[in-house]
């Protein structure tokens, strides 16, 4: 149902914070990434979306979705968001979930827990595991809604409507909040309190992460000193890592495997999600489609490297040397500044180095498809 | 009150939705079986006398009462000392000393709001501050303070000392945590400015920033009842996030139907306020006492007195001057909800009707349904209703053993009942 209404939406034009919140969902682009996770999905069986779905049909969010229609030709990000569910769904929403599922499946049943049954596994994953799977999409598609909360203040009249953005502001807190609550009793059904206790301490990381993702963004664009590569690094596990690392260790836990497993499994999840993002954010220095119009973060990891390899002063000047009459940014003039330093290669590097580190993380769980999918896919973030 | 209460119980009965409004009041109507609620009060109104009389002629509500009062029965009849009950809540009136719920529940408070802002672990310095902001002691405590008091009389109903656990004493820091977390988003959603005396978070730090460190109290809340290692109490309060969302929900549309508007209006009030209560309540419960009647009573009783609670909240925002409650009265009509006095005077004034359906958005509509309010008797009718349910909350909580905390939440009842701020 939302799908549907939403479907109607997707001719609104993107202001630059709708582009902001699609590019979470697009994420990096290369077809082989595409290939690896629809092949991943074969393996775990049926697509993770049950949860999802109860969410999407349920009275709450199809209101939502009526309500979403007035905000056609507004700009608020809740637009963008919800035309991102209809969209890119079919590359990178769910890939949390496959991996959850995939992780499960490659540590196998359980060796000591007498309460689970092996004959309850589909495709070799425990029901409750499936769950979590879903709750774990259900976590980050309410992060993405109240990533897209307006700040009125902010918004002046020649943006349009306040009132729009009050109510685009209104539907985002309510839907995201019902995700999350949703996300919630679901965990809770897991009957595993360890469980809730990681996944509720994730969210408080997601919200840190979101958090520094937000001021380090704006003082990016001031004159203060942007955040140096170690630091992007803890920021970025929080808001993009955190989630999926303590999801595949609690897949672990939920089919009582050892310690050793979900260290391993938490591994894998934290490298996987770091290397995936240092992909994401190479994308527009390594392809560039004509015709598009060349854009990309100044918190993006190349250009994080790229600053603290110059120095801050150099970078400053570049800025400048970059600002058109119109004092907007030449991204073109800035891309060949980066790529003209080490930055861009020191990302590569550093992906090459995650992806590395989370093939190291699998190889103690014996070989099997589920495994080969894993590591298809810790390799594919090193390609561009 | 010019018109008794009695008559909207006949007037709905005879609608078509009539069994799902009188299943709602059906709760209120258990008086019959228990002495002790009766005895609560000193003074009983005159139209509840009304009431009672006129619904025992009344075999549609006896028909739905009889299961409850079974059930009543039942209770009493487990209860570990049904001969003391009538006695001991007779002197409660008759002895002045019953002490005050703040007083006696204080010394489990003491270092409430040390114990969340050390819950609320951040390392960036603007988030932790933008956590602790309602953590300021400032607060009423409402929630914490029902919470200590019901494990209390838990505890010692189930022969023990009265002594918290450490898992009751997180169920309150807990119930705090989420009311707060749930009121960031309140505060966004319906677009405020102020609260307790001061600029909400989303006026002071924007509305990106807010609904963040909402999120981040919730997860911390999350966490802090995970560690208490029970799942069964992890499932009863999960559901109060639930609730409060699907409240949230249920604010923003309207039923055509009179009958499905009170029935939605209460249903909203459980979810919005009540929920949290109930369940809390239950949750310290189930820590200490492994019988589920007994985590019933703490359930009804916290849902009881969540009721009354903001039945009362609505009527003041009526009645009561803008420097009492610390925001303009008659927000909730600014803000397009219909609350139970306009639904009342909905009955005697049909021209509500459609202010109620535009949500009270055309010129002047607020101010002419606040006018028409003051002339039905909402307000009384609304008073009435909350004291059906404070009565409920006495008549359950009156079954666990005597104890000054036990007694200490019939006054509090008492309390919510008459407080004007």
């Amino acid at each position: 149902m939302l799908a549907t209404s939403c479907s109607r939406l997707c001719r609104g034009t993107p202001s630059s914070r709708a582009r902001r919140a699609l590019s979470l969902f697009s994420g990096s682009g290369p077809s082989n990434w595409t290939k690896v996770v629809s092949d991943a999905e074969k393996i775990v069986g049926y697509p993770t979306s049950f949860m999802s779905l109860r969410c999407l049909l349920s009275d709450e969010l199809s209101n939502v979705a009526m309500h979403v229609r007035k905000l056609v030709g507004t700009q608020h990000p809740l637009l963008s968001t919800a035309r991102g569910f209809v969209y890119d769904n079919r590359n990178n929403l769910q890939m949390r979930g496959v991996i959850v599922l995939l992780m499960s499946k490659a540590a196998g049943p359980s060796h000591t827990a007498s309460d689970l049954l092996a004959q309850d596994m589909v495709s070799g994953i425990y029901p409750s595991q499936r769950n979590l799977a879903e709750i774990t999409e259900l976590i980050h598609t309410a992060f993405l809604v109240h990533r897209g909360i307006v700040n009125l203040k902010e918004w002046t009249v020649s943006d349009g409507p306040l009132k729009d953005m009050q109510f685009g502001n209104k539907m985002a807190v309510l839907s995201g909040d019902f995700l999350l609550a949703n996300a919630c009793t679901g965990l809770a059904q897991l009957n595993n309190t360890k469980v809730v206790e990681l996944i509720s301490s994730a969210i408080g990381d997601i919200v840190q992460g979101i958090y520094y993702e937000n001021s380090s963004n704006t003082e990016a664009n001031g004159p203060t000193d942007g955040v140096d590569v170690a630091t992007w690094e803890e920021q970025t596990f929080l808001s993009h890592g955190a989630l999926l690392a303590k999801s595949c260790q609690a897949a672990m836990e939920l089919a009582k495997h050892d310690k050793d497993s979900q260290r391993l499994a938490y591994k894998y999840g934290k490298h996987l999600s770091l290397g995936h993002k240092l992909n994401s954010d190479l994308q527009p220095f390594v392809k560039r489609s004509v015709g598009e119009p060349l854009s990309f973060s100044l918190s993006a990891a190349p250009v994080v490297f790229h600053r603290q390899i110059v120095g801050q002063e150099r970078w400053h000047q570049q800025l400048q040397q970059a600002k058109t009459l119109r004092n907007q940014l030449d991204y073109s003039k800035l891309l060949a500044a980066v790529k003209s330093e080490r930055g861009m290669s020191s990302t590569v590097d550093l992906c090459r180095y995650h992806g590395n580190k989370a093939l190291e993380a699998i190889q103690a769980f014996p070989s099997s498809e589920a495994r080969s999918a894993l590591e298809n896919i810790a390799s594919a973030i090193t390609k561009f | 009150m010019a018109v008794p209460w009695w008559s909207h119980c006949r007037r709905w009965s005879t609608n078509r939705a009539s069994a799902t409004l009188l299943d709602t009041l059906r709760r209120c109507d258990g008086r019959s079986a228990s002495s002790a609620a009766r005895a609560a009060w000193s003074s009983r109104p005159r139209n509840e006398a009304l009431l009672l009389s006129s619904s025992s002629s009344s075999s549609q509500i006896n028909l739905k009462t009889f299961n409850f009062t079974s059930l009543l029965n039942r209770h009493k009849s487990r209860s570990l000392c049904p001969a003391l009950q009538p006695r001991c809540c007779r002197t409660i009136h008759s002895d002045a000393k019953v002490e005050d719920p703040f007083t006696l529940a204080q010394k489990d408070l003491t270092s409430l709001y040390d114990d969340i802002r050390k819950e609320l672990f951040v390392s960036k310095e603007e988030l932790k501050s933008l956590c602790d902001y309602y953590f300021d002691g400032k607060g009423k405590a409402v929630r914490p303070m029902i919470v200590v008091l019901m494990a209390r009389a838990l505890n010692i109903h189930s022969n023990r000392a009265g002594d918290l656990l450490p898992g009751q004493r997180a169920i309150a820091m807990i119930s705090e945590m989420i009311h707060t977390a749930s009121l960031v988003h309140d505060d966004v959603i319906d677009g405020s400015d102020k609260r307790r005396g001061k600029g909400t978070i989303n006026e002071v730090w924007g509305e990106r920033k807010a609904i963040l460190a909402g999120d981040f109290i919730l997860s911390a809340a999350s966490l802090a009842l995970a560690r208490i290692g029970n799942i069964t109490v992890v499932k009863v309060l999960s559901q109060v996030i639930e609730d409060l969302v699907r409240g949230e929900f249920m604010q923003l549309g309207s039923k055509e139907n009179g009958n499905e508007r009170f029935k939605h209006y209460l249903e909203k009030t459980f979810k919005k306020t009540a929920s949290l209560i109930a369940n809390s309540c239950k949750a310290v419960s189930i820590l200490v006492n492994s019988d589920p009647e007994v985590h019933e009573i703490a359930f009804q009783y916290g849902k009881n007195v969540g009721i009354a609670f903001q039945l009362v909240d609505d009527v003041l925002d009526f009645t009561s001057g803008a420097s009492h409650l610390g925001k303009p009265t008659a927000a909730d009509l600014k803000l397009g909800l219909a609350t139970g006095p306009v639904l009342f005077a909905c009955e005697q004034f049909p021209e509500l009707h459609s202010m109620i359906m535009r949500r009270f958005s055309s010129d002047g509509d607020v101010d002419r349904a606040w006018e028409y309010v003051l002339q039905s008797d909402g307000v009384q009718q609304t008073n009435f209703l909350a004291r059906r349910y404070g009565q409920e909350a006495i008549r359950h909580i009156s079954m666990l053993r005597p104890s000054p905390e036990r007694d200490a939440l019939i006054r509090l009842t008492e309390m919510v009942l008459t407080r004007d701020k």
